[in-house]
Parts: structure tokens; sequence; C-alpha cells
């Protein structure tokens, strides 16, 4: 080991203590009436640990067709405001399901969009 | 241990100061090194990453008595200030950060300790102002960018919250707005 190394510690540790940093967000959700598929289990992105440390918010709107069962699938990005949520967005989808189509009715070919919206709220008040 | 009262833990240890300054390393001519000069900086360097504060301060305060080149005294008042934080012992602490920072006022793992050490005590203005300079010191560091979210988090604390939007884009773009 070189002498300079002696003095150092790998950044390793501060990668796991930046990525422990984040705390659970709270969940907001809102709907309409008269979507062709019902949610049955929505699943909410994880806030990006970087986002949250650099005190980035942002929106990201994806897209996706649902199958018969009410699993999501070719789920696409169609906006986002910072790459950072895309993947967390993206996840989330694909978690999530929607209720099943009963026999006989035909799946809708119309996509389903969802909009994340990454916000960071002021406790100070709290 | 809470993730709470490990990280400023972490923030230190990562901040362990090297022995050889970067503006030396970058202008030395290239040589072999068989081993430390001063072992007990070393070896107190060690110790604070293992986590043993007792045993890291003592060894750096030993190793500070016969360190004669400047780069080692730097690392180790900012080894030692490091440690004594890590035993809550946050007016030595400073001073250890002082004398380091007098010596080099461009060793940026010192700011960075003397701002944690600032943050431990609620001294806000004087931690932010060591943040931005370790900052500019090291525009990529890590530790620093970690002591920004607690400064920020201690300053102005947030929670992330996430709506889920399933609205249509008329209603949904006008929630954005």
């Amino acid at each position: 080991m070189k002498r300079a190394d002696r003095y150092r510690l790998p950044a390793l540790l501060l990668l796991w203590a930046t990525g422990i940093a984040a705390d659970e967000p709270s969940v907001t959700y809102l709907e309409d009436d008269g979507h062709e598929r019902v949610p049955l289990n929505t699943v909410a992105p994880v806030y990006p640990s970087v986002a949250r440390r650099d005190r980035i918010e942002g929106d990201v709107q994806v897209c996706f067709k649902v199958d018969r069962e009410g699993r999501p699938f070719r789920i696409a990005v169609r906006t986002s405001t910072n790459r950072v949520f895309e993947k967390p967005a993206i996840r989330a989808i694909r978690a999530s399901r929607y209720q099943p189509l009963p026999d006989g009715q035909p799946v809708p070919a119309i996509k389903t969009c969802r909009t994340f919206r990454f916000r960071l709220v002021s406790t100070a008040g709290d | 241990m809470t993730i709470a009262r490990l990280l400023p833990l972490l923030v230190l240890l990562a901040s362990l100061a090297n022995a050889q300054a970067p503006a030396d390393r970058s202008a030395a001519v290239p040589k072999t090194v068989v081993g430390p000069n001063n072992a007990d900086l070393a070896d107190g360097a060690a110790a604070l990453k293992a986590g043993d504060a007792e045993d890291g301060v003592r060894l750096t305060q030993r190793g500070l008595k016969s360190a004669t080149s400047r780069r080692d005294r730097v690392a180790g008042y900012s080894n030692l200030c490091a440690g004594l934080a890590m035993l809550e012992r946050f007016d030595e602490a400073l001073q250890a950060c002082n004398r380091a920072l007098e010596l080099d006022d461009g060793h940026w793992r010192s700011y960075s300790n003397r701002a944690l050490v600032y943050l431990k005590q609620e001294r806000y203005p004087e931690a932010e102002r060591d943040i931005s300079t370790g900052e500019r010191l090291s525009p990529n560091s890590r530790t620093l960018k970690t002591l920004r979210t607690m400064y920020r988090d201690a300053v102005d604390p947030v929670s992330p919250s996430i709506i889920i939007d399933d609205r249509r884009e008329t209603e949904a773009d006008e929630a954005g707005r």
C-alpha cells in the first residue's frame, strides 16, 4: 500500500451514507372517473437519494398498455423534467397492477398514462 | 446506532486527511515509497478508520509530536480534529481543525471536518462558510455533498412527497402548473 493510501478511507462508506439518507415519502393519489382500466395495486416510486440530497424536484409522465390480467407492458417515458426520476417511475409502473378484465371484454387499445410528481416539502414549521 | 447518528461519523471518517498534499503529488518526481514517514500518524488514521476514536486520537497526538513536515502536521491535526469530534470533544476538535488550517488554508478535509463540528454545535453560518470553502477547493467531494445535505436538512428540513396523478392530461397539466 502506498503511503498516501494509508491515510484515506474508501469513498464507499460515503456512498452508502448518502444512499440511506433518504426518508420515506408521503404519497398522494389523484384520479378522475372513466378510465378504461381500474387500478388494483398502485406502487409509488422511491425518491432517488441523489435527488433528495441535491434538492431536485421533477415530474415524469409514463405511458403504457395494460394486458388482460392487469399487468402494465410497453412502458415508456413520455415526458420528464429530469432523468434521475425516470427509472424509479418505470419501476413503480412495472410493479403496479390493474384489475383484470372479465372474459369476453376486449382489451382497450388506448394507452394509459400516469404522472409522478416528485416534491420536497418543507417541514421547518413542524 | 441510528442512521442519523452514524452519518456524521461516516463523514468524519471519510475526511481523514491524506498526509500527501495534492499539489505536492502532482509536482513530485516519481519515486518508490517504502512506508509512511510517521508510523504513529498512519496507525492513528487506521484506528480512526476502524472507529476506535480513543486510540486514534492518542496515536495521532503522539505522531504529531514527531511530525516534521508541514503536510504531515496538517494531516495529523485534521485527523485529530476528526477523532476529537468522534469523541464529541467539539471545542478541542475545533482547535485542531483551526491549527490544520493555519498551516494550510487550502486543506479541504480540514474545512470539511470543521464544518461538521460546527453543525454539531448548531453554528450554522460558520458551517455553511466552511462547506462553501471546501466545495471551492474540492468541487466533486462526496463528503462535502453529504455535509451540504446535512446543513440543508438542519436549517431547512424537507420531506419527500410523491403525487401519483392519474387524471387526464388537461387537469393534470393544470395541477402541475
